[in-house]
């Protein structure tokens, strides 16, 4: 587990992080930090350095999320007395902050319809449209979020964060060539995250669990995503899953003469794919080893990932046996 | 016998004092001064339209795309090859479609361009009138005077640079007037702003100037005709060759494994 740090916070915060990184809002509040002086003497000694604005935000971010209301409001207020309400991630924060006190879907859309009015004027500020996003989201208003989400990204088509968003809202849906199409959007961008292969890979595998071709892809992609990283536990469980899907539909093709390519993508030679699902195996039982010989939250691996990956070693086993 | 005569000039305490001490102190402070002044008269940068932001944005699209073309399946990037390259020919993502073709208007009666200017201006004269200023004061009081003894030797070039405002020819190089003075504080203080105002200050703007010397080099400067960016892009999208990553991948990560 990643040790809770306010200045950069784990992209994923499971909720003990979150927890821990919001009890430390009545230490970071209990200091004030601009000077308390006059102006030109509050030049000289201000203690403010850019790292606190840092720290204050994402302390609001996990002081939300754990429901300390209380602390929220305080550092939203001192980030306000700063930099001025009208600051573009003000808005945002505040929206948040309003999101979160929201009891019911009535006080969402009140939210909701400040955002329009904020975007009314300022068509510009992307992450209003993305906090209106999430309200629509939030709303169960699943269509009209991936409309607005379409036209973020046609008017900001460089915005990994926005394009994965999407993905997943098509994927939700069902839509896996959408969902497919949006992820490889952020490849483009980001050609080397690993997370953004494993998970085009899983949206290939869901689409169709029976198709070559698809599957062939999800291992392609599983497979780059060890590469790029290769102590990925979820790329090396998608690796033993696929393949082992992959197998028995391959001895059956090959068998029956496949028809002309359907697709220009030649299917993998079975022994490598053999070879790979032993390679998974393999590395998943190392890594399920060494977090059951650290000690707790050494690992760097989640609990739910290690079960699940212990769970999929043991349904193998017991095939075999 | 051979030693050189070592020249020796009794100086007024009171110079150090009057002089040296005044004319470092005035300067560190006319730094300071004028940082601050840049940052009150810096305008906020303007925001930018949806559109720009679009056109902007679409062609950095274009970019990725060719840039990191390898990840995609080779169909999944005939196909976005396929419409990124028309929609770049057709000038979909223009901001202003309809000045397409048309010569780019004259700079100067371009209202943001003009406001660039008006920066610099400000950024200059920020820098001149105090300039003026000082070296006004400096030469109607203090001119003339030798004001410090240098601890090292150096060789006769340095004469013009040290004792601009002393006409005297057998001087050892070694003296420092103050109008020279003026100009050493004048380009050597950087650092002790950086130390004072931290190190992207505006108090010291000559380098800045020479920075200056070539705006609007980046991604779409005000100059560049975005519509010609497009179809250029586009024509470097259509001969691109492309090489999917994954192709293989199976054989090199078992190979990776097993070494």
């Amino acid at each position: 587990m990643a040790h809770a740090n306010l200045l950069t916070p784990p992209s994923r915060i499971p909720p003990q992080t979150a927890l821990q990184l919001s009890q430390k809002a009545p230490l970071v509040l209990s200091s004030a930090p601009t000077s308390s002086l006059a102006w030109p003497l509050s030049l000289l000694f201000s203690r403010e350095t850019p790292e606190t604005w840092a720290i204050h935000e994402n302390l609001l971010l996990a002081a939300l999320r754990t429901g300390d209301d209380a602390a929220a409001r305080q550092i939203l207020d001192r980030l306000t007395t700063r930099f001025g309400a009208d600051n573009e991630r003000m808005v945002a924060l505040k929206g948040m902050y309003e999101e979160a006190l929201a009891k019911d879907d009535k006080d969402l859309e009140k939210v909701f319809n400040d955002y329009e009015k904020v975007l009314k004027d300022d068509p510009t500020n992307m992450s209003v449209r993305k906090r209106r996003i999430a309200v629509l989201k939030s709303l169960g208003r699943t269509a009209d979020a991936i409309t607005a989400l379409t036209v973020l990204v046609e008017n900001s088509p460089t915005d990994a964060e926005a394009w994965a968003e999407l993905s997943e809202l098509y994927a939700s849906t069902g839509a896996w060539g959408q969902a497919i199409f949006c992820l490889e959007e952020v490849l483009l961008i980001m050609p080397n995250a690993w997370s953004a292969h494993a998970q085009v890979a899983t949206l290939h595998y869901l689409s169709s669990s029976t198709s070559v071709p698809a599957l062939t892809l999800a291992l392609r992609h599983f497979a780059r995503a060890v590469e790029l990283n290769d102590s990925y536990l979820r790329g090396y469980y998608g690796l033993k899953l696929v393949s082992q899907k992959l197998l028995p539909l391959l001895s059956e093709s090959s068998g029956s003469k496949r028809n002309a390519e359907e697709d220009d993508i030649a299917p993998p030679k079975p022994q490598s794919v053999q070879k790979l699902e032993e390679i998974a195996t393999a590395k998943l039982g190392e890594i399920v080893r060494q977090y059951s010989a650290s000690k707790q939250g050494q690992s760097g691996y989640y609990e739910a990932e290690i079960i699940a990956a212990r769970e999929l070693l043991d349904r193998d086993g017991r095939a075999e046996r | 016998m051979g030693q050189p005569l070592v020249q020796t000039i009794h100086r007024d305490p009171a110079l150090f004092w009057w002089i040296l001490l005044p004319i470092t102190v005035v300067m560190v402070l006319t730094g300071i001064l004028r940082h601050y002044a840049m940052i009150l008269l810096q305008t906020a940068p303007k925001k930018q339209e949806l559109p720009k932001i679009r056109q902007q944005r679409a062609l950095v699209r274009g970019i990725n795309l060719r840039a990191n073309a390898n990840v995609l399946t080779p169909a999944s990037f005939q196909a976005r090859k396929a419409y990124m390259v028309s929609a770049f020919q057709e000038g979909k993502f223009l901001a202003e479609p309809e000045a397409r073709g048309k010569p780019r208007p004259n700079p100067m009666s371009d209202p943001a361009a003009m406001e660039g200017m008006m920066g610099m201006m400000k950024g200059n004269m920020a820098m001149m009138i105090p300039q003026t200023l000082i070296m006004g004061w400096i030469n109607a009081f203090f001119s003339g005077f030798v004001i410090m003894k240098l601890p090292f030797p150096l060789t006769p070039q340095f004469k013009s640079m040290l004792q601009s405002g002393v006409g005297t020819r057998d001087l050892d190089v070694r003296w420092v007037s103050s109008l020279s003075w003026y100009f050493l504080t004048l380009f050597g203080l950087q650092p002790v702003y950086n130390f004072i105002l931290g190190s992207n200050n505006s108090a010291n703007n000559v380098t800045q100037q020479m920075a200056m010397a070539n705006p609007g080099a980046g991604l779409m400067g005000p100059e560049q005709d975005p519509d010609k960016l497009f179809l250029s892009e586009a024509e470097n999208l259509e001969v691109l060759e492309h090489r999917w990553i994954l192709d293989g991948i199976e054989d090199r990560l078992i190979a990776k494994m097993a070494a």
